[in-house]
């Protein structure tokens, strides 16, 4: 467990602990006390990461291995937008607005675990409690999609879990430890692998399942659909990517793919990660639901890491972290704007809006930028995590995949473009005549992760060396 | 500036300047077109009487420069592109049907313009440069002399004949460039190319069929009889008479003798090329009803003439060629005069209607004499030497056939203008035709003119010999003896036998055709076999152009289309069809049934353990 | 000895196929902690004993907390339209394939896996396992709590208001 870090997990978990006490009959503090222990949580990573002096060292002086403060980063900022979103999305009679607040903020904490240990066992505590969090959390406003959602995340992950649990026995049979430092060692010594890289390959199957690549991704759409609006957000833009997508990554470098220890299972993965880009670019083309459609996008994009994870050289690797922080950015914008639709407009549903552009520029061009960042449109971030994903397929001569990705980046442009004509663009419709723009405060946080998304795009030199430094330090 | 630049900047500048003149003004174009061609012909005089010049300026790259050289040949091009501006400018001073006159007289002095730059264009890509741009002002002339659909038809079938031609010219420019190494003209013919080297043979073929395609040899013609009919006389006697024969003949003339030495299966090509150009036209010639029409397949006919004269490649047969480019060039100029004063004065072309209008129009007919006779070879007028000549090359060369089709020929042309000049200006004049007036002055003196030049050049055929021909050979660098004067020799003789027999010929056809003159064509025109090949020829199924247009150009468009159509198909509605497909198989799939989500997450977990088993070391 | 794992065993498949068949959702809920139970009988009875304690707390204890608060927010709605269950009835036969299958074929794999195995780190008693070797888990066993404790904090308010 790194040390240096655990504080960013603590703290969301002590005020956790205290919001419900300390704004019992005050429910608008719980909104303060989480936005400000997020925000002091950013602010203090902000300035351990990108002090001056950190920039001009080229990131060598970062604690840690870098990817988790990378993430600890996204996860702050992601459920910083949340919070900062919900404190003004929530009706006002909802009966347990506290509790609501400290779910998250456990989740916080957890998605903080998760990245911060260094144990498999760890590992999968963290992500069982960040399930049971979900779970309560999809459930928020009790409608009947969400319950549904709900439970077919939950029952669905459940094999997932047995599958991890399966791994970490048999792991721990083989390796007689769990922790990755052995894990490592072991890839890297001449020990014939057999046995642990089987084990390996459940825990990879368990948390493939968790992240929701094809053909594991049934509960992904029903999920994040039906999930209350700020949740969906915080469950697509984060959770599920930590729980699943992160540890794809961590096990993918332990398993040495660049090594050739393991190539059936890195085919395995660069496989699904590939079916998962196809399935979900092409589902989402025909969905007539923002949210859904983005459910689907999700799942395409998640394809996108774990190919690259798959591949796991070192270019790959620099391209699935990026990818992992620009798919939290900008799927977050979209999930906040479809919330922002739901809340103006009454429904996410594609054939009953249009010309939302009008009424609601500032959403409609949030989501601009953050789906051309999605597609992979230079200069926005998303361009340059896809094109290290691409140039590492084309590099290690697997030309195929590299022009399937590319060819799919396309689709994603294009399910995007027919979702922003049938939503922002196009003819008024009736409901663009009643809807006004949301306020300012539910904009800020989607007007803020645009920001980022260019920024980052922007300065990608540094962002580089920054993602660069964390791939030389989790790969050797 | 330089001199030899006004015959070539003064048209171009007085050709803008006209179109900032209003079309409402009287006389101020004419004279204006008509000052600039005048002084442009002194200047060409000018330019002819002194040494060769030269003017260079650096243009595209190092290697193509911008270089015009007045050698004989050229000045002696420039002289005859000039004089017949002149001419035609006077001509149409007064003459109406010859579409708006701002636009006419644009066109004349922009094809000045360019016919003088591309005769005195050294430098080849120069020379194309104006040659293309004569192309432009080839389907503006037409397309605006008249108002109707026909003439932009016209013009478009001729911009498209000679664009095709012209395309292959620039190919066979740049391939004779690139194994000269150079694209000056006079340096190549300093080391002349020769057609062993394989590309070579393929250059020259292509710098030819655009020469003998401007020049409007078989098969490239086809576009001149219908711009006969659907454009106006003065154009007729300018472009298809007189620039055109001159600077396809003169190229014809370079290319073969200047840039390359030929040898004798190519010389042999173009004679074979020249005789049936001869013959073909001739024969099309002869059963025509309609003056110009008639007029303009003897403009094609001729051009087989010089072209054979340059097949032969002996100093006589080269001499011929050129002698006579620059006298068909002035007879059938002041013929289709003849034509225009014709339809001006009596309204119609129509030999059927015309007759016996030499004496109200004495002067016309007069010049009509004088220039029918040139062009059917009857002694001692310009027509008879230059055939001559044409004649003792074919004879020189051994191949007596190519000697036997151009008197073929000779004979049609004659028996043709028989009929021609019976039908309009001899026989019963017609009743409508009563009012008939003779031409107006301006009309008159340019017909005279040329006419006039008929006369002296047959006379006087050493003066033009002496002092047009031979420079010219000189500056191809092609040795030849003393040609000049009038022998009574075997040729002459031959000549008097085709005339009798054109006479011969025509009393015939007028016994047959019952005394009407312009049925004096008929007993051919229906004879057995030709009668077929008329009908055919009718039908316009000899002419490329036209068959290509109905039915290959057609046949392309539509497959041309229909791979469009299954581009159009495999990149629209192809992959949105099956993204539509595989997206609606994905979303239906997706039905929120839990057991099928479950029975698939197990199916693929079981494949995936499986798997990972099966590769990862437990076996 | 054995006999007290095979009873174990054969209980945790009497318990599992349970879970799957029951009618009622509550049972199956309930049916699934006793597999969790009897599953962590068994990882103190094979000598690790931080598993058993695991299984015991998170699947036996808040797993099925959060299942009956689940089951209990659904039941009303699950109850009017009663599913088609025919098709579980073929389960005992698959189950009784597979028992017969693996019954030929696991003792071989674990055969094989045994020869992989290395002496492992754990064993001691539960207390030595918790603090000196697992404390990280030890914060997400706390984080495992306080999660289910706000779950059941947020879930079951509304269900009372309804």
């Amino acid at each position: 467990m790194d040390k240096g870090l655990l504080a960013y997990l603590i703290i969301p978990l002590f005020a956790a602990v205290v919001i419900p006490f300390a704004a019992r009959n005050r429910p608008r503090l719980a909104d303060v006390l989480a936005n400000v222990t997020l925000l002091a949580g950013l602010a203090n990573l902000a300035w351990l990461a990108l002090r001056p002096s950190m920039i001009a060292g080229g990131f060598a002086d970062i604690p840690g291995d870098g990817f988790s403060l990378l993430l600890v980063a996204a996860i702050y900022l992601v459920a910083l937008c949340v919070t900062f979103f919900s404190a003004w999305f929530i009706e006002e009679g909802l009966p347990n607005r506290q509790a609501y607040y400290s779910l998250i903020l456990v989740s916080v904490a957890a998605m903080t675990g998760v990245v911060t240990t260094s144990d498999f066992f760890t590992l999968y505590v963290f992500v069982e409690v960040l399930a049971v969090t979900s779970f309560a959390l999809i459930t928020t406003d009790e409608s009947a999609g969400g319950i549904e959602g709900a439970l077919k995340y939950f029952f669905l992950t459940f094999p997932a879990s047995a599958l991890i649990i399966v791994g970490l026995s048999i792991l721990m049979m083989t390796l007689g430890s769990l922790s990755y430092e052995n894990l490592r060692i072991f890839m890297s010594s001449d020990i014939p692998s057999g046995p642990v890289t089987f084990a390996a390959a459940l825990m990879l199957l368990g948390f493939v399942i968790k992240s929701g690549v094809v053909p594991f991704h049934a509960w992904t759409p029903d999920a994040y659909q039906g999930a209350y609006a700020p949740v969906s957000a915080h469950l697509a833009g984060i959770v599920t990517k930590i729980s699943g997508v992160y540890a794809i990554v961590k096990i993918a470098t332990l398993l040495r793919f660049f090594d050739g220890r393991a190539t059936a299972v890195s085919e395995m993965l660069m496989f699904l990660g590939l079916l998962s880009i196809v399935v979900g670019a092409l589902a989402a083309l025909k969905q007539t639901s923002f949210k859904r459609m983005l459910a689907f996008s999700s799942i395409s994009q998640v394809g996108y890491i774990v190919l690259a994870a798959g591949l796991g050289t070192p270019l790959a690797i620099m391209g699935a972290v990026f990818h992992l922080f620009n798919h939290a950015t900008f799927k977050t914008v979209l999930f906040l704007n479809s919330a922002s639709l739901e809340k103006a407009a009454g429904t996410t549903d594609m054939d009953k809006l249009g010309g939302m552009e009008h009424p609601m520029p500032w959403t409609s061009w949030t989501s601009v930028i953050a789906l051309l960042s999605t597609a992979g449109v230079p200069p926005l971030s998303g361009f340059w995590s896809k094109l290290l994903i691409i140039l590492a397929l084309w590099e290690s001569g697997l030309r195929t995949y590299a022009v399937v990705a590319l060819l799919f980046s396309i689709v994603t442009l294009a399910y995007f473009m027919i979702m922003q004509r049938k939503v922002f663009f196009g003819r008024k419709s009736a409901a663009a005549e009643s809807a006004s723009e949301v306020s300012a405060p539910l904009l800020a946080p989607a007007v803020l992760m645009s920001a980022v998304i260019v920024a980052v795009g922007l300065l990608f030199p540094y962002f580089y060396t920054y993602v660069r430094v964390v791939a030389e330090r989790i790969i050797l | 500036m330089n001199l030899i630049l006004i015959p070539i900047v003064l048209p171009l500048a007085a050709a803008l300047a006209l179109l900032l003149i209003s079309e409402k003004t009287k006389y101020l174009k004419e004279l204006l077109a008509s000052a600039a061609a005048l002084v442009s012909l002194a200047a060409a005089a000018n330019i002819f009487m002194l040494p060769a010049q030269e003017f260079t300026m650096p243009w595209l790259t190092e290697s193509i420069s911008f270089t015009l050289r007045a050698d004989s040949l050229s000045a002696f091009l420039l002289l005859a592109v000039s004089l017949f501006s002149a001419a035609i400018s006077v001509y149409s001073f007064s003459l109406a049907d010859k579409g708006p006159s701002k636009w006419f007289f644009f066109n004349l002095l922009m094809t000045q313009a360019f016919a003088a730059g591309a005769a005195l264009a050294d430098n080849m890509v120069a020379m194309l440069f104006f040659w293309e741009g004569l192309l432009v002002f080839l389907y503006t002339f037409i397309a605006l002399s008249q108002p109707n659909k026909a003439a932009k038809r016209t013009a478009m079938k001729a911009f498209l004949i000679n664009g095709v031609t012209d395309l292959c010219l620039l190919v066979g420019i740049t391939i004779t460039g690139y194994i000269a190494g150079t694209m000056s003209m006079s340096e190549i013919a300093q080391n002349k190319l020769t057609l062993d080297y394989g590309w070579a043979v393929f250059g020259y073929v292509l710098l030819m069929i655009g020469a003998v395609s401007k020049a409007g040899a078989f098969p490239f013609h086809t576009w001149i009889p219908d711009a006969a009919t659907d454009s106006s006389a003065p154009f007729m006697a300018y472009v298809p008479a007189a620039i055109d024969k001159l600077l396809g003949i003169y190229f014809l003339a370079r290319a073969s003798i200047y840039l390359y030495a030929l040898n004798g299966t190519m010389s042999l090509v173009l004679m074979t090329l020249g005789a049936v150009t001869i013959l073909v036209a001739v024969m099309m010639a002869f059963v025509q009803k309609d003056y110009k029409r008639l007029l303009s397949y003897h403009a094609v006919s001729q051009t087989g003439y010089m072209i054979l004269g340059i097949g032969t490649l002996n100093p006589i047969g080269i001499a011929g060629g050129l002698f006579h480019m620059i006298n068909h060039a002035t007879y059938k100029s002041c013929l289709f005069m003849t034509a225009g004063s014709v339809e001006r004065q009596a309204g119609t072309g129509d030999l059927s209607k015309l007759g016996g209008l030499f004496r109200a129009m004495p002067l016309t007919g007069i010049a009509f004499i004088i220039a029918a006779a040139a062009i059917s070879g009857i002694a001692p007028l310009n027509g008879f030497f230059s055939k001559e000549l044409v004649y003792k090359g074919t004879l020189d060369t051994g191949w007596t056939v190519f000697f036997i089709a151009a008197e073929l020929g000779s004979f049609l042309t004659l028996a043709s203008f028989l009929k021609l000049g019976h039908s309009v200006y001899f026989g019963k004049r017609h009743e409508s035709m009563k009012d008939v007036k003779e031409a107006p002055f301006s009309m008159l003196l340019p017909m005279a003119a040329l006419a006039a030049i008929c006369v002296a050049f047959g006379f006087g055929a050493e003066l033009p010999l002496n002092n047009f021909i031979s420079p010219a050979l000189a500056a191809l660098g092609v040795e030849h003896g003393h040609m000049a004067g009038f022998h009574a020799d075997k040729l002459y003789f031959i000549s008097l036998i085709v005339i009798l027999a054109a006479v011969v010929n025509h009393m015939l056809g007028l016994a047959a055709g019952g005394g009407k003159a312009d049925k004096a064509s008929d007993h051919i025109h229906y004879a057995p076999v030709l009668k077929e090949t008329y009908e055919l020829a009718d039908r316009r199924a000899f002419d490329i152009y036209e068959q290509s247009m109905d039915k290959a150009v057609p046949f392309f468009s539509k497959l041309l289309f229909r791979v469009d159509r299954f581009f159009d198909w495999a990149i629209d509605t192809l992959p949105s069809g099956v993204a539509g497909f595989l997206g609606g198989t994905a979303s239906r799939f997706h039905n929120g049934s839990y057991p099928l989500y479950m029975a698939l997450t197990l199916a693929g977990a079981v494949v995936y353990i499986l798997l990972a088993a099966a590769n990862g070391g437990l076996k | 000895m054995n006999d007290y794992r095979l009873i174990l065993f054969l209980l945790a498949a009497l318990f599992s196929v349970w879970a799957v068949m029951a009618r009622r959702l509550l049972t199956s809920a309930i049916m699934l902690a006793l597999v969790s139970v009897t599953v962590s009988l068994i990882f103190f009875d094979y000598g690790a004993p931080w598993a058993g304690v695991f299984e015991l707390s998170v699947c036996a204890g808040l797993i099925t907390v959060l299942f009956v608060g689940a089951v209990s927010l659904i039941r009303a709605a699950d109850e009017q339209n009663p599913e088609n269950r025919s098709r579980f009835h073929a389960l005992p036969l698959v189950l009784a394939a597979f028992a017969i299958a693996s019954w030929y074929y696991l003792p071989a794999f674990f055969a094989e896996l045994s020869a992989w195995a290395r002496p492992g780190t754990g064993g001691g008693t539960i207390g030595l396992a918790l603090w000196d070797m697992r404390r990280p888990d030890l914060l997400g066993q706390i984080l495992m709590l306080a999660a289910g404790v706000f779950v059941i904090k947020s879930v079951f308010p509304r269900r009372n208001e309804k």
